[in-house]
């Protein structure tokens, strides 16, 4: 990759502040659509923070996945810090494979946050009703907690496109385009 | 990947992790008060969450009328058969008497009532997210004089408990839920009592569940079921729920039935937090 000009690092930064800046608005209006209304909702902020992780640095990826597990032990009335200790650890496992071993792609994310919504909505019912056994509590498995997964699942969807599309304007690209290479070699010779 | 668990980025992500389960630890021993940063956070959200509620409430309101039109029709054409035997019933003077009876020990429990101190009306911000026994926030904290485990209710009768307070917003338990247990007894018999205690199946519908009630008891569908006070908890002599449907427990021994709340938690918009009233127990904190 070709050294960066001021400019363009300048551009860089701004581009990377509002980038960011745009994640927590995504993540600040999802946490309040998860406190309104009385209908059953999904948890929007455990597929933003997977998506946010597979795009991002590891300590970053870490922090707002925290931020994102905080809030939604806040919306969901959980133990304070439970979800946040759940949501770092995925997040960072999911960092880890896509730097590692996957590749970028809608499949890839849509399996990861099916497999990690399941199992934080899994525990989620373990830790707050089945252990407690309360009667007829699998009906709460059937009614409330595979529901919630499944709308998790389908929101993950327009996140991922939501969030597709923030990068697409405002991520640091890793690799020169055509243009850019031209562009560069002209430069160069002249 | 062993190269990443002896880096320095692994045992960095290790610390924050050791950290936030630090603050997860920290939050348990809290005793029902917020963690200072989620106050924070409840505080700044507070304004945004009561619009958007408010928006979203009325979209649902909306939408409800779309979707179950056939439902309204078919409860309005029940209830105009309804209204045609209560109005026979309403020629029987017995009948009329025995309600006006029923209507004025209510009257009388809210005339009773002069030693509650009140909290100021409690708006909900909303309903805990996919919570099925519909616990709520409301917009009055420890800065309102609310404390943990004050009875939260309407002019209708018992809501439920706060169980988590911040400065600002508190959560509430709903009597729907199995965690909260309410000694009750019968309005018009005050030997047949039990304990109200949230079930699963009853939740589903909006009611709570009646139990521990003796089998030799003289309770009847449509009965008002009220608080006991022993607890000190709650305070004495206020209205909970009417009587649905009654039934054997599953075990054989004791009695239990469905209770239909005064007030219908599912759709509330604003409730009173009772912070003190005489017979309340002071430690209940420390227990």
């Amino acid at each position: 990759m070709r050294i960066k000009t001021t400019r363009e690092q300048r551009i860089l930064y701004i581009k990377t502040m509002v980038r960011w800046m745009l994640y927590y608005v995504l993540i600040f209006f999802s946490f309040i659509c998860m406190t309104s209304g009385t209908w059953t909702k999904p948890v929007l902020l455990v597929p933003i923070a997977l998506c946010i992780a597979v795009n991002n640095n590891m300590y970053a990826s870490a922090f707002t996945a925290a931020i994102c597990g905080f809030l939604i032990d806040m919306s969901c009335d959980k133990l304070f810090g439970y979800n946040a200790v759940l949501l770092t650890f995925f997040c960072i496992v999911v960092s880890l494979l896509y730097e590692l071993y996957l590749r970028n792609k809608f499949v890839n994310f849509m399996l990861i946050t099916a497999a990690v919504s399941y199992i934080q909505c899994r525990l989620d019912y373990k830790f707050y009703y089945e252990i407690w056994e309360y009667e007829n509590v699998e009906r709460i498995f059937t009614k409330v907690t595979l529901k919630v997964w499944i709308y998790t699942l389908i929101a993950s969807v327009f996140i991922y496109l939501i969030i597709k599309l923030i990068n697409h304007f405002l991520m640091p690209k890793n690799h020169l385009t055509i243009e850019e290479a031209i562009t560069t070699r002209t430069q160069q010779n002249s | 990947m062993r190269e990443f668990l002896k880096s320095t980025r692994f045992k960095v992500l290790l610390a924050f992790l050791a950290f936030l389960v630090g603050i997860m630890i920290y939050a348990v021993t809290k005793g029902g008060y917020s963690v200072s940063g989620a106050s924070f956070i409840n505080t700044l959200t507070k304004p945004f969450r009561a619009v958007s509620n408010k928006i979203s409430m009325n979209i649902e309101t909306g939408l409800d009328k779309f979707s179950n039109a056939d439902e309204y029709y078919e409860e309005n054409q029940r209830l105009k058969q309804q209204i045609g035997e209560l109005n026979k019933q309403l020629t029987e003077f017995d009948a009329l008497k025995s309600e006006v009876e029923e209507l004025r020990k209510f009257v009388i429990i809210k005339e009773e009532h002069e030693d509650f101190v009140l909290s100021q009306p409690c708006e909900v911000l909303g309903y805990i997210a996919n919570d099925p026994f519909r616990s709520f926030t409301i917009d009055k904290g420890s800065a309102d004089g609310i404390k943990p485990n004050c009875p939260v209710a309407t002019a209708e009768g018992l809501v439920g408990i706060t169980v988590e307070v911040s400065e600002h917003v508190s959560t509430v338990r709903t009597i729907l839920s199995p965690d909260l247990s309410v000694g009750a007894v019968c309005s018009s018999s005050s030997a047949d009592s039990g304990v109200i205690e949230g079930a699963i199946l009853s939740a589903e519908n909006g009611n709570t569940r009646l139990s521990h009630v003796s089998t030799d008891n003289q309770l009847k569908v449509g009965d008002l079921m009220i608080t006991t006070g022993r607890s000190g908890v709650f305070p004495e002599n206020y209205a909970i729920g009417t009587i649905k449907s009654i039934s054997y427990d599953s075990n054989g021994l004791s009695v239990c039935a469905e209770i239909e709340p005064c007030t219908d938690i599912r759709r509330l918009t604003s409730v009173i937090v009772i912070t003190d009233f005489s017979g309340k127990k002071e430690d209940i904190d420390e227990d």
